[in-house]
């Protein structure tokens, strides 16, 4: 008599798992990674080696997140071929992200010490794959930017375009001359850099700088399309950030004394720039991380784009990171507060209130007197 | 197109049976009759081991309010009466009855122009339950407490791969109308809605050639006439055959939390069911046959047969060419609400919509993995709980938070399962954590 499967309903479920999801992730991260060494790779002819870095950069960043994800769980006993059977691509996606948020000029251990802690501290100690309280890759990246400082590269660079020197970070502009007002971003909060980018350039990311993986927001978006199509994105969420972050920093803008014309010139530059777009495709949107209710993500991302603009200014930098990082720690708030109404819902009726009785004591109050009498 | 808020596009798999015609089950050696086939206390037995009975002929009889009778499905002699196991994993009594190949048939007398009292005790002396899954017994169910202005007839069968009320609307258009109209008869309504998805594009426009039966446009509904039934194109969408969805979609009413659709003035009664009363009222048959589907890509011929209540599904899986050899999973009733089975040992009910033999390809054998907050399920469950948070504390065994996210609120429609990307075991948790907050209580 053959045996068969026994189980509760449903005994149909739907071909999507949590693997085939990841798996559409990483495969939606690729234009965006390709399109980012090609850039490194040709922008500046005085470094043509950037290109190869940058690929080396996302390789090993890959490699250690995998690895350090499978030597944890050995270290926990749980056999090879079960880690390879339950493998479900999520720390590959955590590498790529940590590869991506890196600069070609990193050291190469910068990308390993990122993906191991982002790996075996921020997600596997605290339970593994969906058990994270912050996104693994947000973590990682900001664990680099301070732990490294120099040795991260890109944060020389935002720190001394903040005091006026670009030096750390040659400039990738064609001609291998030192830009001034390298990020654009910086170009809008300081009156000292002239912004020598277009909206295309930022667009394609042609001669922009910026880490490996943010730079060409055309990639960026066909890998988010991508998602959409799949069913693994909802478009409304990196749409709420985006905008909302772009209809603030106008109004910023305002506040600080532009004209209505002028400040709507901020309007795509402060999208277009910085990580934001990678940053609300890709990590603010992680499951994980995010909202369970349509109303909490709703306030969730509205949320993310208002700090986003407004920490930008107060920084004079990019600040998707941080903020999504704080976003992310909110999370469990959000989640608590905000409940869904049930099909069928009845409001209860209110108990009515304690009839007044003798001056300004209660009927409660009558009880307890009457206790303490007893 | 009418519908709710929530639920998913199931894939349907009805082209497997569709299109076939309704069979007969032909008369097979063995009987097991179930006195438990409803909702409620389990039937008394009337008859004793040795007696003769004829088909039709009453052999447990309604033990209280909430119980209905049951009748022999067959000619024979009553061989013993022993405890079975049942579809849902349970135990319960069973009548085993042997053919003896006679042809004689007892039937109530034919009613003609009843009154809405002695359709309701025709109802509960045939023995009706609601055919739909249920199985609460209809005469109950057709004098609510509360007052009564709408009935819908659930003829959505959103369960992927059934057919067996598809056929039963196609090829019994007339009965099945005229069955409605004495369910309405028997509450006194005139509002009566048949709520229909739209993958039954055939049935939809047979019931729609006959008398007195109008679509739901503006246009139709200006034009009302007083005993018009309305019949209500739904979308197609998981679970749009559940009472309280098929309500919202079809009147827009909200069945509070923890009431019965009477509670907003609606009954709602399955397709099967309004024949059966037809058959009951005019013909005087009393409930010991059904419609069934039988269907899967394990099943060598897949059929829609009339079967008598009782027969074992080892002789339906014979009839319909066997079993395949990749068939991992067998279900009684439908893929999403239905019963897995051990073996092919058990007999039918009155609830039995569907027998199904799943491959590999078609069930679900993957092991879950740990959830990753997605929110699918609470986007889809049609009764807006977000059952991350039920499944959760389950796990933990925290019984009192399960049912604080409205663990007891849940039908167990299994849309959250379905959706699943870790495929968690969300159902399930659910049963546990109601079990558990019963104990308790």
């Amino acid at each position: 008599m053959a045996n068969y499967v026994y189980s509760s309903s449903p005994h149909i479920k739907s071909p999507r798992t949590t693997r085939r999801i990841m798996i559409d992730v990483c495969i939606a991260l690729l234009p965006a990674c390709l399109a980012g060494c090609i850039l490194y790779g040709t922008a500046n002819v005085a470094f043509p080696q950037y290109g190869w870095l940058s690929f080396m950069h996302l390789a090993i960043c890959c490699i250690s997140s995998v690895a350090s994800e499978w030597i944890f769980l050995l270290c926990c006993k749980k056999p090879f071929k079960q880690i390879l059977r339950d493998f479900d691509f999520t720390s590959l996606v955590t590498g790529l992200l940590i590869g991506m948020n890196l600069y070609p000029t990193s050291k190469w251990y910068v990308g390993v010490l990122a993906s191991v802690f982002a790996v075996v501290v921020v997600k596997m100690l605290f339970g593994g794959t969906g058990k994270n309280i912050v996104n693994p890759a947000i973590a990682g990246r900001i664990f680099a930017f301070i732990a490294f400082g120099a040795a991260f590269g890109g944060s020389m660079y935002y720190v001394n375009m903040a005091s006026g020197a670009s030096q750390a970070f040659p400039s990738p502009v064609t001609g291998g001359e030192v830009m001034a007002g390298a990020t654009p971003l910086q170009a809008l909060f300081n009156a000292k850099y002239t912004n020598t980018l277009t909206n295309v350039d930022l667009f394609l990311g042609t001669g922009v700088p910026g880490t490996i993986g943010e730079t060409c927001k055309l990639a960026l978006i066909a890998g988010g399309i991508y998602l959409v199509v799949r069913g693994v994105l909802n478009f409304r969420w990196p749409l709420v950030y985006i905008a909302t972050t772009g209809v603030v920093s106008v109004l910023i803008a305002l506040i600080g004394g532009a004209t209505f014309g002028e400040a709507v010139k901020v309007f795509l530059p402060s999208i277009l720039s910085g990580g934001l777009i990678l940053g609300a495709i890709f990590m603010a949107t992680d499951y994980v991380t995010t909202p369970n209710t349509k109303l909490g993500n709703y306030i969730y991302f509205v949320l993310l784009g208002v700090l986003t603009a407004v920490l930008r200014k107060a920084v004079k930098g990019e600040a998707v990171s941080f903020v999504i990082l704080l976003g992310n720690l909110l999370v469990p708030l959000f989640d608590l507060a905000i409940r869904r109404k049930p099909f069928g819902y009845v409001k209860p009726e209110r108990k009515p209130r304690p009839k007044k009785v003798k001056g300004d004591r209660t009927v409660s109050d009558e009880k307890v007197i009457a206790k303490e009498g007893e | 197109m009418k519908t709710f808020r929530g639920g998913f596009h199931v894939p349907d798999n009805k082209a497997l049976t569709a299109e076939a015609s309704v069979e007969l089950m032909p008369v097979v050696t063995d009987y097991y009759v179930s006195l438990a086939q409803h909702i409620g206390k389990p039937a008394q037995p009337v008859v004793n081991v040795g007696d003769e009975v004829v088909e039709g002929q009453l052999i447990a009889q309604a033990s209280s309010f909430v119980s209905a009778n049951i009748h022999s499905p067959v000619c024979g002699e009553v061989v013993e009466i022993v405890k079975r196991k049942n579809a849902q994993g349970g135990v319960a009594d069973c009548v085993h009855i042997r053919s003896n190949g006679k042809q004689d048939k007892f039937t109530l007398p034919p009613l003609t122009d009843p009154t809405p009292q002695q359709i309701v005790e025709r109802i509960a002396e045939a023995g009706i339950v609601g055919m739909g899954g249920a199985g609460f017994p209809t005469a109950v169910k057709l004098q609510p407490k509360d007052a009564v202005d709408t009935l819908i007839i659930n003829a959505a069968e959103c369960e992927p791969y059934l057919n067996c009320d598809n056929r039963l609307m196609i090829e019994r258009t007339r009965e099945f109308l005229a069955g409605v109209r004495l369910i309405a008869r028997a509450i006194n309504v005139t509002n009566v809605y048949i709520g229909i998805e739209a993958n039954k594009p055939e049935a939809y426009a047979k019931l729609l050639e006959q008398d007195g039966v109008i679509p739901d446009t503006k246009d139709a509904l200006a034009n009302r006439q007083d005993n018009d039934i309305v019949v209500v194109l739904l979308k197609k969408k998981y679970p749009q055959g559940a009472e309280k969805t098929l309500i919202k979609a079809c009147v827009n009413r909200e069945v509070p939390v923890g009431g019965l659709p009477a509670a907003v003035g609606c009954i709602v009664d399955n397709v099967g069911t309004a024949y059966a009363v037809w058959d009951a009222v005019v013909n005087g048959n009393t409930l010991h046959k059904r419609l069934m589907t039988v269907s899967g890509r394990g099943i060598k011929t897949p059929k829609n047969i009339e079967v008598a209540v009782g027969t074992l599904l080892s002789a339906i899986v014979e009839l319909c060419g066997g079993l395949d050899d990749n068939a991992v999973k067998l279900v009684s009733g439908g893929p999403m609400m239905g019963f897995s089975l051990m073996d092919l040992d058990v007999c039918t009910t009155k609830t039995d919509s569907g027998f199904l033999a799943l491959t590999d390809k078609e069930a679900s054998t993957v092991l879950p993995t740990p959830c990753i907050n997605c929110g699918r399920c609470a986007s889809v469950c049609p009764m807006r709980l977000m059952p991350m948070y039920i499944d959760f504390y389950t796990t933990v065994g925290d019984t009192e938070n399960a049912v604080k996210y409205g663990a007891l609120n849940c039908f167990e429609c299994g849309t959250c399962a379905y959706v699943c990307p870790a495929k968690r075991p969300i159902v399930q948790s659910v049963r546990l954590t109601k079990q558990k907050a019963k104990e308790k209580k």
